[in-house]
């Protein structure tokens, strides 16, 4: 699977070829419409990791994290705004959302935020 | 009368001697002084049979593990010890290559686990260093771990059956077993269920037939008398077991700290002796599992033989390993108070011979209050974890989902386990335990739920998904089946048939200290596996137990103790029920070549012999077992008098296991180039 070896492949642009030929494959199976929007999901997800690095000069990793993470990362560092973004572009639950922003402020020792919550 | 129980035991020491030797001789064929080169997944077996002072002995200079960069050795000879992955050896070439270029001059020597194949010749050859080197295997087989217990320590074992479908497991199990035949006897007859199973049953006999020539050993031309069957169970037949969480002793040990070739890691606070146990008021962020410390050294864990006197006995452990966790706490207090009160008891010793006596206690009661103390630090390490919400949410929905209650519920509980960052092999050990208890989970929930799975831990867990739901594994399954995976249809199991004709679940768990089923290690479900071996070697167990607990309890009062063990009649009585579970079921007698009516007549008659002596039933279980299966096949054992139970398996296993190992985790270990593997 081109899949297992784009996990292993640290530099961004051939990661996410590697993932768009895994997508491509997908698409071809009826049976993997799922895994094939997975791809796609998960190559927005990096595309848009690479632009929060840019964002932030690169003095964040975002790269290859998961949604989860990535959300975590932008909270913590003061970037609420970007992560209610990823939460609108992937569609992530309120349910999930507020655990991880819940737990995000605890570590953040936010605690203004935390009463607004 | 005392000795009953000693009486035909298989002694399996010689399994160990043969792998030591087997090593030296190996280790011998290649003069001189020598580097070692480990393959990380050796090691750790390979710890179990010999200490670093035996390799040094035999010309053994320096270790490394194999790992992909260049490689310096002092000595000329270089060996390498591995199994035959493709990825080890290309690393190997390349080191090869490297030498080459530098003009240092080595002779390198192969040393396959467990033998050679034709792969990686051909491997080597592709990368043009076949020429340097010389290629010859180790025979590792059965190590035993316990007296009771053997294993090959292979283990991807389960992935590589299920998921890679490459059979070489397989083939080393029947190599073993036939190894083991060797030395003890034919096995009488081969009992087992599951496809896989099936395939190292017909490879067995194969290979007895084919080595039908004059290497043959005379053990191999008649039955055993000690061995009364093989049962050989795959790990496909049972995937529910492996899926929950284990509730025993050694196996929350297994399941919060891990245990690797029966190594445990341990802050080394816990096993320094000078340091008083301390105070119960820390457990807090202190004493919470710290895998992460440093200083973690490495502390052997697993009792030792009982006729080993001179080696430290951990029967404390011994006593605890399988006890349910709810009980540990108990037991360790009594022994505390039980060694205070022998402490006390010497202290009154007043005259000479007295003091005498105490005085050769002594030690004995300082290396029991040193292992009481490791146990009560372990416990202690695992209580937090049993206590978080997360935990005990998913002991909750775990037991719901085995009685099948209220199943949707369940799963959206499950959700809620992925919202609160749970770990991913947990979650996704619920959501296949889910589908496989009720058939496959809706199509309509399922998506969603591994969309949340993918977003919340990484889409690189896909590969892990596509594993478990298709062909053969098939464990995470929509429901309705989509038209092309008809053939999975087949590898359900009717779970709620089971449940009632082999009373899985046990409504009203008894005593955890004096239990009297087997469900008691998961406080409350039987391991299916482990009520399968009962269908052949204790059958009153699973139908007195489906008259109700209080008969089978009544029962063993009335026959004032064990049972006598019948005899191994195969499947006889439950042949409906393992109709109803996929995969091929089998009972094959074996008898010798020169087997003949005669000697059947003579299996009969030595069959019904059999009820004056003991005899051991071998299960084995092919893609590895769980310690609470092991705990509970030794409850098994204990009941029948006259039947010891020998548990053979490719490998211990847990849920987290087969699911890291599905997701590829490889781990390298901590170890870095320069480290000498610890042995």
């Amino acid at each position: 699977l081109s899949l297992e070896e784009a996990t292993k492949i640290p530099d961004p642009t051939s990661r996410i070829t590697a993932i768009k030929s895994a997508q491509k494959f997908f698409s071809e199976d009826k049976e993997r419409q799922f895994e094939a929007k997975m791809m796609d999901e998960s190559i927005r997800l990096l595309t848009s990791q690479q632009q929060l690095e840019k964002e932030a000069d690169g003095k964040i990793d975002f790269f290859g994290l998961s949604v989860n993470d990535t959300v975590t990362t932008c909270l913590l560092n003061g970037m609420s705004r970007k992560a209610d973004k990823i939460k609108a572009d992937f569609k992530v639950p309120d349910k999930r959302f507020w655990y991880l922003k819940l737990y995000s402020l605890t570590k953040a020792r936010d605690f203004e935020g935390l009463d607004n919550f | 009368e005392v000795d009953i129980e000693d009486e035909g035991k298989v002694d399996l020491s010689l399994l160990r001697e043969l792998g030591k030797n087997g090593l030296i001789n190996a280790l011998n064929s290649v003069n001189g002084v020598k580097t070692l080169v480990l393959d990380p997944t050796v090691a750790g077996p390979l710890g179990l049979l010999t200490e670093v002072s035996l390799l040094k002995q035999h010309g053994v200079d320096k270790m490394f593990w194999l790992e992909a960069g260049p490689l310096t050795a002092t000595t000329t000879n270089i060996v390498y010890l591995t199994r035959g992955k493709i990825s080890w050896i290309k690393i190997i070439a390349d080191q090869i290559k490297r030498h080459v270029k530098d003009g240092t001059k080595h002779l390198y020597t192969i040393l396959l686990v467990p033998r050679t194949s034709s792969l990686v010749s051909r491997v080597l050859e592709e990368e043009g260093v076949l020429g340097e080197v010389t290629i010859s295997a180790f025979n590792m087989q059965f190590i035993p771990l316990e007296d009771d217990l053997l294993s090959l320590e292979h283990e991807n074992a389960f992935k590589e059956i299920w998921v890679d479908g490459d059979e070489t497991a397989v083939f080393e199990s029947a190599q073993a077993l036939i190894t083991f035949q060797k030395l003890f006897g034919l096995f009488p007859r081969i009992i087992g269920k599951g496809d896989s199973a099936g395939r190292l049953t017909g490879l067995l006999q194969r290979q007895i037939k084919e080595l039908d020539g004059g290497s043959k050993s005379d053990k191999l031309l008649t039955r055993s008398d000690k061995i009364d069957s093989l049962i050989i169970l795959d790990r496909r037949v049972d995937m529910i077991t492996p899926m929950l969480t284990q509730l025993t002793y050694e196996g929350l040990v297994e399941e919060t700290l891990g245990i690797k070739n029966s190594y445990v890691e341990l802050p080394a606070s816990l096993l320094t002796t000078a340091k008083p146990p301390q105070g119960t008021s820390q457990v807090d962020a202190n004493a919470s599992p710290s895998l992460a410390t440093p200083s973690a050294s490495t502390l052997q864990k697993e009792p030792k033989k009982k006729h080993q006197l001179t080696a430290t006995n951990d029967i404390l452990f011994r006593e605890l390993r399988d006890l349910n966790f709810s009980g540990v706490g108990l037991r360790l207090n009594k022994t505390a108070r039980r060694l205070e009160e022998d402490f006390k008891g010497n202290l009154k010793a007043k005259t000479v011979a007295q003091l005498r006596d105490f005085v050769g206690k002594l030690g004995g009661l300082q290396s029991q209050q040193q292992s009481l103390r490791i146990h009560i630090g372990l416990t202690e390490m695992i209580t937090p974890s049993t206590r978080t919400e997360v935990f005990n949410k998913s002991l909750e929905i775990q037991q719901n989902l085995l009685s099948n209650y209220e199943t949707s519920t369940q799963i959206a509980a499950i959700e809620d386990l992925i919202a609160q960052g749970a770990s991913m092999q947990l979650v996704l050990r619920l959501l296949c335990l889910a589908s496989i208890v009720t058939g496959g989970i809706k199509t309509k929930t399922l998506e969603p739920l591994k969309r949340e799975i993918l977003q919340s831990y990484g889409y690189e867990y896909l590969p892990v998904i596509l594993a478990l739901s298709s062909p053969p594994l098939g464990l995470l399954l929509p429901n309705p089946l989509p038209p092309s995976a008809a053939s999975l249809a087949s590898t359900k199991i009717p779970y709620s048939n089971l449940r009632k004709a082999l009373r899985l679940v046990n409504e009203d768990p008894d005593d955890f200290d004096d239990p009297a089923d087997i469900s008691y290690v998961y406080s409350g479900y039987a391991p299916m596996s482990v009520r399968l071996v009962q269908c052949v070697a204790q059958k009153g167990a699973v139908l007195k137990v489906g008259e109700g607990g209080d008969a089978a309890r009544k029962g063993k009062g009335v026959a004032g103790g064990k049972a006598r063990a019948h005899p191994i009649v195969g499947w006889k009585g439950f042949e409906d029920v393992l109709e109803s579970i996929p995969g091929e079921t089998f009972d094959v007698a074996q008898v010798g070549p020169t087997g003949t009516e005669a000697s059947i007549a003579q299996t009969v008659a030595s069959s019904l012999l059999s009820s004056e002596k003991s005899s051991t039933t071998v299960v084995f279980f092919l893609g590895g077992c769980t310690y609470t299966e092991i705990a509970a096949l030794r409850w098994v054992g204990r009941q029948n008098k006259g039947r010891r139970i020998l548990i053979a398996t490719t490998g211990i296993v847990s849920g987290a296991s087969i699911m890291n190992s599905l997701a590829g985790a490889v781990s390298s270990g901590a170890a870095s180039k320069d480290t000498t593997p610890q042995l």
